[in-house]
C-alpha cells in the first residue's frame, strides 16, 4: 500500500503549488503579482508533464481503496490541469483590472484543480465528499471575489446557502445509504446493492430514499432542473473568468465523480434509477434551452445554455455503458473545449469594453474581428454544428443513447439542440449583422479606453488562448480518433466488465 | 429495545425541521442554523448505523468527524461572505436580496 504513494504525486504537488503561489505573494509588490499568474501556468504544466509519464497505464488502488490511480483518473487529471492553465492565463488581465489580491484568486484556483483530479480518482463515498467540498469552497470563494460589487456578493451568498443545503441532503443520502449496507467503498456498495436485488423483496426503502437524495444532491452541484435556480443568478454576478471556470470546471468533474459513481457502486442497480436520470436529463434540457432564448445578459444566457449542455450529460449518465460512458466523456471534453472558447472570447470582450450584455456585442465583427470570429465559433459548435467540436461530441452521444434503448430522449435532444441553435445565431446576428453603435451618450468608458482611442485590443496573451481554443474546437471536430483512443482506455479501467 | 430504527426516525425529523426552516426562514443567518440542524441529522445517523451495522470498523464514526469539520469550515465561509453582504447592503433577508431576480 504504502510503496505506491508516490502516485498521488501529482496531487501533494498541486497542493504546494498553492501553498507556496499563497506565500510568495506576501513578498511581491502589486503591480509584480503578475508573475504568480505565470508560476502557477508552469507549474501546472509542470505536473502535467510529470503526471503523465508517472500515471500512464496504470490500474493501482492507493489507500486500501480509497483513491484509484487508473486511465480514467489520468485523463480527467489531464483535463483539468490544462483546464487550469486556460483559465488561468484567459483570466490574468482581467484579474490585474479588476480584482484585489490576484495571488490569492490563482491559489484558490489551483485548490480547486486539486480538488477536481480528486474527484476523478475517489472510489469511497467520503474521500468523493470531502474533494466535492474542496471544490464547492473553491467556488464559493471564487465567486464572491469581487468585493465591492454588489452583484458579485448576493450571488456568493445564493451559492453559498444553496451549496450548504445541497451538501447537506447529499450527506443525508450517504447516511442512509451507509446505514443499510454498511459500506463507503464504490466496489464494496456494488456487491451489496447486486447481493440485495437478488432476493429483491428484501430491497430496504431505506435504500432507494438514500440513492435519490444522492442523486438530489449532486443535481444541485451540476445544476440539474429542478434544482438550477441558482445557477443563473451566480453565474451572472460571479467575476467573467469565475463564471467560465464554475461553468466548465466544476460540471466536468462533478460529472466524473457521477460516472464513477454510478458506474462502479450503482450499477446493479440501473433499471431502477434509469428512467428517473433520463427524466431529469429531458426536463433539464428542454428548460434549460427553452429559458434561454429570453435571456439578454450574455452570461445569464449562457448559464441557461449550460443547464441545456447538462442535460445533454445526464443523457450520458441514463444511458450508462460502455458506449454510453465514452461518448459522456467525449461530449465533456469537447463541451469544455468549446464552452471555453465563448468565455475566453467574452473576457476579450469584456476587458476593452466593460460590458456583457447580448445587445453591446453589436458591430463586434467590425470593430474586434478575431474576437468575433472566435465567439461565432464557439457558438456554433455548442449549437453542434459540423466540423466543429460540438457536432462530433453530440453525434456519439446521442447515438449512443439510442442504442441503448433511449430513442425517445436522443429525439427530445436533437429537438433541444435546433431550439439552442435560435439563440445562439441570435448572438451571432448582433455581432455580425447590427451595426457598431455609434458612441452613445452616458456610457460608461472602461479603464484604459480613453475617449480619444474607443477600440482598445485584446491582450496577445489572451488573443493566443483564444486562437489554441479555436483550433482546439475544430480539432475535436474534425479529428477526434487519438482523443477517443485514450477515452476508450479511460472506460476500460472504469468498467472493466461491460467492455 | 431500541433499534436503528427509531434512530433514523429521530434523525428524520431533525433533518426535516432543518429542511423547514431552510426553506422558510429568510435571514441568511437562520438558514444556516438550519443547515446545521440538517447536518447533525446526518451525524446522528451515521453514529447510530456505525454502532448498529458497522461494530467493527466504524466507518460512520469517521464520517462523523470530517462532517462536522467540514461544516465548521462551511459556516465560517458562510458568514464571512454574509458580513460582506451585510457591508455592502446593510441587509441580510434573503427576500431583499433581488439585484438578479432568483
Amino acid at each position: 500500500m504504502t510503496e505506491n504513494l508516490h502516485l498521488l504525486l501529482p496531487e501533494f504537488l498541486l497542493a504546494a503549488l498553492a501553498v507556496v503561489v499563497l506565500a510568495i505573494d506576501l513578498f511581491l509588490p502589486q503591480e509584480r503579482k503578475n508573475l504568480l499568474a505565470w508560476l502557477s501556468v508552469a507549474g501546472l504544466a509542470g505536473i502535467l508533464a510529470l503526471s503523465l509519464p508517472l500515471l500512464w497505464d496504470r490500474d493501482v488502488s492507493l489507500y486500501g481503496g480509497l483513491v484509484e490511480a487508473d486511465r480514467y483518473a489520468l485523463l480527467f487529471k489531464a483535463v483539468f490541469l490544462v483546464l487550469g492553465m486556460v483559465v488561468i492565463l484567459g483570466s490574468a488581465d482581467f484579474v490585474k483590472k479588476r480584482l484585489r489580491s490576484p495571488g490569492e484568486f490563482y491559489a484558490i484556483i489551483l485548490f480547486a484543480v486539486l480538488a477536481m483530479s480528486v474527484m476523478a480518482s475517489a472510489v469511497e463515498l467520503l474521500t468523493a465528499y470531502i474533494a466535492l467540498e474542496l471544490m464547492s469552497f473553491s467556488f464559493y470563494i471564487m465567486v464572491a471575489y469581487g468585493r465591492n460589487n454588489p452583484k458579485s456578493n448576493e450571488a456568493g451568498v445564493k451559492y453559498i446557502l444553496i451549496g450548504a443545503f445541497s451538501s447537506a441532503i447529499l450527506l443525508y443520502g450517504v447516511s442512509l445509504l451507509y446505514g443499510v449496507v454498511g459500506v463507503t467503498r464504490y466496489a464494496e456498495i456494488e456487491a451489496a446493492l447486486a447481493a440485495a436485488l437478488t432476493n429483491s423483496d428484501a430491497v430496504s426503502p431505506t435504500l432507494w430514499i438514500g440513492l435519490g437524495l444522492i442523486l438530489v444532491g449532486l443535481g444541485f452541484k451540476i445544476a440539474a432542473v429542478p434544482f438550477h435556480m441558482w445557477a443563473p443568478d451566480t453565474y451572472e454576478g460571479a467575476p467573467l473568468p469565475v463564471t467560465a471556470f464554475l461553468s466548465v470546471g466544476s460540471k466536468v468533474a462533478a460529472f466524473a465523480l457521477l460516472l464513477r459513481l454510478f458506474g462502479q457502486a450503482f450499477m446493479p442497480a440501473i433499471d431502477q434509477w434509469q428512467i428517473l436520470v433520463a427524466v431529469l436529463a429531458a426536463v433539464t434540457m428542454t428548460l434549460g434551452n427553452v429559458v434561454a432564448i429570453s435571456q439578454r445578459n450574455f452570461k445569464r444566457l449562457l448559464a441557461y445554455s449550460s443547464i441545456g449542455h447538462v442535460g445533454f450529460m445526464l443523457l450520458g449518465i441514463a444511458a450508462l455503458s460502455a458506449i454510453g460512458a465514452e461518448a459522456l466523456i467525449l461530449y465533456m471534453v469537447g463541451y469544455a473545449v468549446t464552452s471555453m472558447t465563448v468565455f475566453v472570447g467574452l473576457i476579450a470582450f469584456f476587458n476593452v469594453t466593460g460590458r456583457e450584455n447580448v445587445s453591446d456585442l453589436n458591430g463586434l465583427a467590425d470593430s474586434h474581428p478575431f474576437i468575433a470570429a472566435a465567439i461565432a465559433i464557439g457558438l456554433f459548435s455548442l449549437a453542434g454544428l459540423p466540423f466543429f467540436a460540438g457536432f462530433t461530441i453530440k453525434f456519439y452521444l446521442f447515438t449512443a443513447a439510442a442504442t441503448q434503448g433511449l430513442l425517445w430522449l436522443s429525439g427530445l435532444a436533437m429537438f433541444n439542440s435546433l431550439i439552442s441553435l435560435y439563440y445562439y445565431l441570435v448572438v451571432v446576428r448582433h455581432m455580425y449583422v447590427d451595426p457598431l453603435p455609434t458612441e452613445a451618450p452616458g456610457t460608461e468608458i472602461a479603464p484604459d479606453t480613453g475617449p480619444g482611442q474607443p477600440r482598445a485590443k485584446p491582450s496577445i496573451l489572451i488573443t493566443a488562448v483564444l486562437g489554441a481554443l479555436v483550433l482546439g474546437v475544430i480539432f475535436v471536430g474534425v479529428y477526434p480518433f487519438p482523443l477517443l483512443e485514450a477515452i476508450k482506455a479511460a472506460v476500460g479501467s472504469l468498467l472493466p466488465l461491460a467492455s | 429495545m431500541i433499534e436503528l430504527a427509531h434512530f433514523q426516525i429521530v434523525s428524520g425529523a431533525l433533518f426535516a425541521v432543518g429542511m423547514y426552516g431552510v426553506l422558510a426562514r429568510r435571514s441568511a443567518v437562520l438558514v444556516l442554523m438550519s443547515i446545521e440542524l440538517m447536518l447533525n441529522a446526518v451525524n446522528l445517523n451515521l453514529i447510530a448505523s456505525a454502532v448498529f451495522i458497522d461494530p467493527s470498523k466504524f466507518t460512520g464514526l469517521i464520517i462523523a468527524i470530517f462532517v462536522i469539520t467540514v461544516a465548521a469550515a462551511e459556516v465560517g465561509l458562510a458568514l464571512a461572505i454574509v458580513l460582506r453582504l451585510f457591508r455592502s447592503r446593510a441587509t441580510i433577508n434573503l427576500d431583499e436580496i433581488e439585484l438578479m431576480k432568483w
